[in-house]
């Protein structure tokens, strides 16, 4: 086992001193992706806008069950679209690099980083719109949003393991890139994204028993509750490194192989 | 000093059925030796194949296709991970295998120039420096500012091949030797191929060209279904040939 880590590290050791490469090749992908456009990636900024407007506009309900609205879709919004992208993406990644596995040295960690750089660039400008509609909700700015902020620096490091886990489902599993897309679709719905908690019923069981909804609260409630949902924060932490400990045995063993699968 | 050291290197790897809804996927692979049955059968790539070079050799490749010499070079450049034997490389290891992997339709060829340095994992000083040569050498003039999609085939050829031979290879992997443009360009590219060689410590070089192996190699190792069925003087070897036919 001391052998498998030591080559993934050895892998993710190599892939962070060719971070340039990851880092240009991101931008490339986000800039080559709006280059015919008028406004660029600043439909990324849009689209999220008019995701966020519809279901602020659709979906609030004037009574005091839930309050903060339009801070509750904009932070759910934010953090389930990073998500839905990040591992809808992942699945088909060394299918869509096989040219370069098969014919570069790089190491595949180059590939992952590539891709966890290019959804953190993309969320970086739907994290503009989600803060200005907080900056214009009636949730006040405290210092617990630090907690927040924390949280997402937790979601983006855990992004990394994910896209590695993903990454070698997809190359070894072909058809998992349609579980996992039909998946992340349905679990938009079946995640707090723009709904909320209340009653009984199977509406709480998904509310429970989704490990996507607590991903989304560490980032949500400190900002519309001013308070830290330290169980949560608990269960992400302990995802993030389980997630961790696969990726790390996945590319140790598997990262010269799976060049023979694709 | 460069050198390459290998000895009774085997490559197996499973073929593996993947885990997928769609009929069984029988394709199989080009080359090398299939053992083993349903399930568990394994391609036998290459299979105890032994040589040694110092400075200053040139090993050609020669063999059928499928008979192992691509996958032998992949294993020299690192993309496969041998199951058995051993490879010990003395010296930076360079290739010419797809010089126009990864060039970016959108950008531009100053761009892409960048790009293919980060890839090949040229420092930005490297890149800088090696930069008025690429363009000069590409004679590409002002459309190095434009996109690489707005190029005509031979363009973006001259820009990939003026890429991919602007080093200074200690040891060279080539999959065929490779050439681009019209017939002008075609001469400095020969030209410039034979510098690169010129200063190779070692080249390995796979082709179906004998001609050109007997003029540019002076060893062979001659692959058949994974094994090496000879390895030693490019001139015996192709004396040889010769005499027999």
């Amino acid at each position: 086992m001391a052998k498998v880590i030591a080559s993934a590290l050895a892998d993710i050791g190599a892939g962070l001193k060719m971070r340039r490469v990851w880092m240009a090749l991101a931008q490339e992908d986000i800039g080559d992706q709006h280059r015919r456009t008028a406004l660029g990636p600043v439909w990324l900024l849009l689209n999220y806008l008019a995701f966020a407007g519809t279901f602020i506009f659709v979906f609030q309900r004037g009574d005091s069950s839930a309050p903060h609205y339009a801070a509750y879709v904009a932070t759910g919004l934010l953090v389930w679209f990073y998500i839905m992208e990040t591992l809808t993406q992942s699945v088909t990644l060394f299918v869509r690099e096989e040219n370069f596995i098969k014919g570069t040295t790089l190491p595949l960690s180059v590939y992952i980083m590539r891709m966890a750089t290019q959804s953190v660039m993309r969320a970086g400008y739907a994290l503009i719109g989600c803060l200005a509609i907080l900056a214009m909700s009636d949730v006040a700015f405290t210092p617990m949003w630090a907690w927040s902020a924390l949280a997402v620096l937790l979601i983006i490091f855990t992004a990394p393991a994910a896209i590695t886990t993903f990454a070698f489902l997809g190359g070894y599993f072909p058809d998992s890139q349609f579980l996992v897309s039909n998946l992340m679709r349905i679990g938009m719905f079946l995640t707090p994204v723009f709904w909320t908690p209340g009653g009984h019923g199977i509406r709480n069981a998904f509310y429970y028993f989704n490990p996507f909804t607590y991903f989304l609260e560490i980032v949500r409630i400190p900002i519309i509750a001013a308070n830290v949902p330290v169980r949560s924060f608990i269960f992400c932490a302990i995802i993030s490194a389980l997630l961790w400990g696969v990726a790390l045995i996945l590319l140790g063993r598997l990262r010269k192989q799976v060049v023979f699968v694709l | 000093m460069v050198s390459i050291r290998v000895e009774n290197l085997s490559l197996i790897y499973r073929l593996r059925q993947k885990l997928t809804f769609r009929p069984r996927d029988n394709r199989i692979p080009a080359g090398g030796r299939i053992g083993g049955k349903g399930r568990t059968r394994f391609v036998t790539a290459l299979d105890g194949v032994s040589f040694a070079l110092e400075a200053g050799d040139r090993l050609g490749l020669v063999g059928s296709n499928g008979a192992g010499k691509t996958t032998l070079l992949k294993v020299l450049y690192g993309i496969y991970e041998p199951t058995s034997g051993t490879v010990d490389i003395d010296g930076r290891v360079d290739a010419l295998f797809n010089i126009n992997l990864g060039f970016r339709r959108e950008a531009t060829g100053r761009r892409n120039i960048e790009l293919r340095g980060l890839i090949n994992g040229w420092s930005p000083e490297q890149i800088e420096g090696r930069m008025a040569d690429i363009i000069e050498f590409s004679e590409l003039g002002d459309f190095i500012d434009l996109p690489f999609k707005s190029y005509s085939q031979g363009m973006a050829a001259r820009l990939a091949f003026s890429i991919a031979t602007a080093m200074e290879p200690e040891i060279l992997l080539m999959d065929e030797w490779i050439g681009a443009g019209d017939p002008a360009f075609q001469e400095k590219a020969r030209a410039r191929m034979g510098e690169l060689a010129e200063k190779a410590g070692i080249i390995v070089l796979a082709s179906h060209n004998h001609g050109l192996l007997s003029k540019t190699c002076n060893k062979v190792l001659e692959l058949g279904n994974g094994r090496s069925n000879y390895f030693g003087s490019s001139d015996d070897f192709f004396e040889g040939r010769n005499g027999a036919t």
